[in-house]
């Protein structure tokens, strides 16, 4: 049983929340964010008693719920389809997008994207992290995830305009 | 530059209180890991001279997981409970130079084994991926097994259990 002096156990009351709120809203399911929030913190508890860590904090066990976020993507791509299909069947082209956006309706179009694509998007905006920060989260070259990016906007941007199309 | 009209999704993190079931439930599985489990992890070291290469390659074709990336040198990756540790070798820490100077270089013969549900299948899917192999012909005595190379040419046998196939149960 972890030691009471247990890092994660000190900050297991405070952090939860934030872990819980970060994820909730980026998967859309409370039953998933619950299952996340779990090898969150059990990922963290592990990587305690090896004696690995040099300090634990929210930010840092938020960093780690990311990973699991990413980690559950990359499964369900998997699941879903081949990764090169996927990206194959999206036009490489990334215009320019000036009109304004509706968040709330982005935000829906998310949960319609492949798991890969909605995780690059995900990361870069929702999260606002660096292509370079992004890059090593997918396990991709810098290069390798901004093609994906501008494929995933690509995608992103053809779902919003038919939508708002279908709703006129 | 103007600007991106994607900046609009940023997503600010607002605390919420998971059900207090929840919340107790995981304290409780907390509580109990038991510290000495995880120490006895199975753990193997490659030595890779591209790791954004390396950690790309072990988690879009053989189903690793990054668990952490702590500096340009170093990452951690599971499959399961297999834990792969990927080394730039070099001067700097970590980078396991021996006091005379030599350095780890990548490749050889020894290497890790993975074991796969349907190796044809997996075969050709990596073959899509234009992953390189040593030998993707399925050959071997009590299992089918082919070589691959990591981007660095590390080996990595596959295989699948054939007639005569053992292992310790469990």
């Amino acid at each position: 049983m972890p030691a009471p002096s247990d890092p994660v156990l000190a900050i297991y009351r405070a952090a939860l929340p934030h872990v819980y709120g970060y994820l909730l809203p980026r998967c859309g399911s409370a039953a998933l964010a619950e299952d996340l929030t779990s090898e969150t913190f059990l990922a963290a508890v592990n990587a305690s008693r090896q004696g690995s860590l040099s300090e634990v904090n929210t930010a840092w066990l938020v960093g780690v719920a990311r990973h699991k976020l990413v980690d559950h993507w990359r499964r369900r791509e998997r699941e879903q389809r081949s990764l090169a299909a996927a990206e194959a069947s999206v036009a490489e082209v990334d215009d320019p997008w000036d009109e304004w956006l509706d968040a709330e309706a982005a935000f829906a179009i998310l949960a319609l994207l492949p798991a890969t694509q909605r995780a690059a998007l995900t990361l870069r905006y929702l999260d606002g992290l660096p292509v370079a920060t992004v890059a090593e989260h997918l396990g991709r070259t810098v290069h390798g995830t901004e093609t994906l990016l501008a494929r995933s906007r690509a995608a992103l941007r053809r779902h919003y305009e038919e939508g708002h199309h279908h709703a006129g | 530059m103007p600007a991106d009209p994607l900046d609009a999704l940023r997503l600010p993190i607002v605390p919420v209180e998971p059900r207090p079931e929840f919340t107790e439930a995981l304290l409780r599985r907390i509580q109990a890991v038991d510290p000495s489990e995880r120490r006895t992890t199975p753990t193997i070291r490659y030595f890779v001279t591209d790791l954004d290469a390396a950690v790309e390659f072990y988690c879009q074709h053989l189903d690793f997981q990054l668990e952490l990336r702590p500096n340009p040198v170093f990452a951690m990756l599971y499959r399961g409970d297999l834990r792969l540790l990927l080394s730039v070798p070099g001067l700097h820490p970590g980078g396991h130079a021996l006091s005379d100077g030599t350095l780890p270089t990548p490749g050889g013969w020894n290497r890790a084994l993975l074991q796969v549900a349907n190796l044809d299948a997996t075969i050709q899917s990596l073959r899509r991926a234009r992953v390189h192999f040593r030998d993707d012909q399925p050959s071997g005595v009590a299992v089918r097994q082919v070589l691959l190379e990591d981007p660095s040419g590390n080996p990595i046998e596959l295989f699948e259990p054939a007639s005569g196939y053992h292992e310790r149960s469990r």
